[in-house]
């Protein structure tokens, strides 16, 4: 097993988001249990691991929107529980996997969310100047007006990476904080979508990687997510069962003893694909 | 719903102003068309004259006395009224399916007028009697919006409570709890107009269906102040109403404090919605009708939604006194049985347009 999170660096880099003995506790039930990671910038981070292994309990506590029962999240050293809610929305944002609307507001309303923290009653130039560009980086700038509720659930998706990528916008031009460092959460972003739509939202998130962006998202398809990710997180009932860079050193036995399937790797002409076939 | 201007910006709210600035000349011209008409019809140059004789700068003309104090007395404050009443009732619609994330409520479907008129009519009722004099007593002439605000507070919180679970609101506990919640309430309210000695407070058309006959300038201070406070104070919210369409973790996620807005939000509109209950009695539909024709005009941004309920809410409102007085001559229609007439049908629209794109149940 790659067990690698306990290895201290001292001194080294403070960048990223980092767990530190993050325990949670809900009606008495131990959701996480002393979990410590560190996610670096610049990686597409995934968190993996089976249904109720907490990896949405992390998610929630790593975004600042539920606290830890014990320990403590850091942006950059820094802990966010000291942090007001909106300075962090500015550099920290999160998309969701099933966002609902009811109301009838255009696509262009929706990516201008995004926006709010920045701003104060009216939008400047140079927020409706980043809806723009957010549409047209996730493809979706010919149905600026079209009501949010008239687009199917993979343009809606993609509306909302849309958001999140408004919300915390970073390029040359920009007034003020420019060089900050900026934090983007995705949970469970392809769920539900079909394989178009799954692999172009992975696809603008890689493009996204910078020195300085830290991008962690929860993924359920293992195989994409060894195909498309850099670090890996597995969850298994509120612990960290393994951390590691290289899906290679993953062992069948533990992704076995995790999802509660048989698993082996698929072989082509004798040679290993390191994609993984499952079967109960 | 967008469609309209080919084109426009990203929420270009460039031509709002063209829509506020139509609204608010039909609300004028339903004003004066509302100060023109009824028993005493008055045409637009003499109450012009009167407005001027009014603030001074003619002087009083003595021949037309009795005129003169119809229209301050009794026309101008019942026309102020109506506009103001249906301004705050259109805004709370527009606040409430904020809230409640949902466009079917309003304060007379969630129960919140309701409640406003158990806690009026128990001081109007009671008032007389030793006991409830001696509690109203230290509240003075605050005590009947006072007990509105409890009565209609009570009654939002409730059905709150009981339509929301984990931040999303499930609509049909929501309806059968405003119904609950409006027949208690409304049975109270019967009761006590039935012990009623005071033939106002008898009045149960009043409690149940609103009138605009007893309006005076003491009603119109009151519902014109809370009305322009909790406007303002609505105003500001309306960035994290937006965020709130999205429900409450990603309004989070966007730097506001969802708790916090729902809380204040829901104390500032019932503020509002207590006085003009207190002061009209129970309005149904019209902030239902008014925030939806708004969101299929134009888009459900609250940035826009919210000043323009109110112009909107006060046209309709205006419009529907000039029709109960103008129907039925000399008699009045209770001004509930128009606006049912008008909005039940969309409240039905709404909820069969929902269920045919299966968007009903939840909302959130």
């Amino acid at each position: 097993m790659v067990e690698r999170h306990g290895v201290e660096r001292p001194g080294t880099e403070k960048r990223g988001v980092e767990l530190r003995d993050v325990s949670f506790r809900a009606g008495g039930a131990l959701i996480l249990d002393r979990v410590s990671v560190r996610f670096e910038p610049g990686k597409l981070n995934v968190i993996l691991g089976p249904n109720g292994a907490g990896k949405s309990t992390l998610l929630r506590i790593a975004t600042g929107l539920a606290h830890a029962t014990s320990g403590d999240v850091r942006y950059d050293g820094e802990p966010i529980a000291g942090l007001a809610s909106e300075p962090l929305a500015r550099r920290r944002a999160v998309l969701s996997q099933h966002v609902e609307l009811a109301f009838a507001l255009p696509e262009a309303d929706v990516v201008l969310m995004g926006r709010y923290p920045h701003y104060g009653r009216v939008p400047t130039g140079y927020d409706l100047e980043i809806v723009n560009r957010a549409l047209e980086l996730v493809g979706m700038e010919d149905k600026r007006d079209q009501p949010y509720p008239t687009l199917s659930g993979g343009e809606q998706q993609k509306v909302h990476l849309a958001r999140v990528l408004a919300q915390i916008w970073s390029d040359a031009s920009a007034p003020g904080s420019a060089q900050a460092q900026r934090f983007l959460f995705l949970d469970e972003p392809t769920s539900g979508l079909d394989v178009h739509y799954q692999l172009h939202i992975l696809k603008v998130v890689r493009g996204l990687l910078s020195p300085g962006c830290t991008v962690i998202a929860v993924l359920h398809d293992l195989n994409m997510a060894f195909e498309y990710g850099d670090h890996f997180v597995l969850l298994e009932r509120g612990t960290v069962a393994v951390n590691t860079s290289d899906p290679r050193a993953i062992p069948a036995e533990v992704l076995e003893r995790v999802f509660r399937v048989r698993a082996r790797h698929l072989q082509t002409q004798g040679e290993d694909t390191g994609l993984w076939r499952f079967e109960l | 719903m967008g469609g309209d201007h080919a084109g426009r910006m990203p929420v270009a709210r460039r031509s709002d102003t063209f829509v506020y600035l139509t609204l608010a000349l039909v609300l004028l011209a339903a004003l004066v068309a509302s100060a023109c008409l009824g028993a005493f019809t008055f045409t637009p140059a003499r109450i012009a004259s009167y407005l001027a004789q009014g603030a001074g700068w003619t002087p009083m003309r003595e021949a037309d006395t009795l005129g003169r104090s119809v229209f301050f007395q009794l026309r101008l404050p019942r026309v102020l009224l109506a506009a103001l009443s249906g301004a705050v009732l259109g805004v709370s619609g527009t606040l409430m399916q904020g809230l409640f994330r949902n466009p079917i409520v309003e304060p007379g479907l969630a129960g919140t007028s309701a409640g406003a008129a158990l806690g009026a009519a128990l001081i109007f009722v009671l008032g007389g009697s030793t006991g409830a004099l001696a509690f109203s007593a230290p509240l003075g002439v605050f005590a009947v919006p006072v007990l509105a605000f409890a009565g209609a507070f009570a009654a939002t919180i409730l059905v709150y409570r009981i339509s929301s679970s984990f931040g999303k609101v499930n609509v049909f506990t929501l309806l059968l709890a405003g119904i609950a919640v409006n027949a208690v309430c409304g049975a109270g309210t019967g009761f006590l107009s039935y012990v009623a000695r005071d033939p106002q407070a008898r009045n149960i058309v009043f409690w149940s269906l609103g009138t605009f006959t007893t309006a005076d300038w003491r009603g119109v201070a009151l519902v014109g102040v809370c009305f322009a406070a909790c406007f303002a104070i609505s105003i500001g919210y309306a960035k994290p109403l937006n965020a709130l369409m999205l429900g409450e973790d990603e309004a989070a996620y966007l730097g506001s404090d969802p708790r916090r807005l729902i809380a204040r939000l829901l104390v500032v509109n019932t503020i509002m919605v207590a006085a003009t209950t207190a002061m009209v009695g129970v309005i149904a539909f019209v902030g239902l009708v008014v925030p939806h024709a708004l969101r299929m005009m134009r888009s459900s941004s609250y940035a826009f939604l919210l000043p323009a309920s109110a112009l909107l809410g006060a046209t309709m409102m205006v419009v529907v006194d000039i029709v109960a007085r103008e129907v039925i001559p000399p008699a009045e229609l209770p001004i509930g049985i128009i606006t049912a007439v008008i909005g039940a049908p969309v409240f039905l629209w709404i909820l069969l347009r929902d269920q045919r794109s299966g968007s009903s149940g939840y909302y959130g």
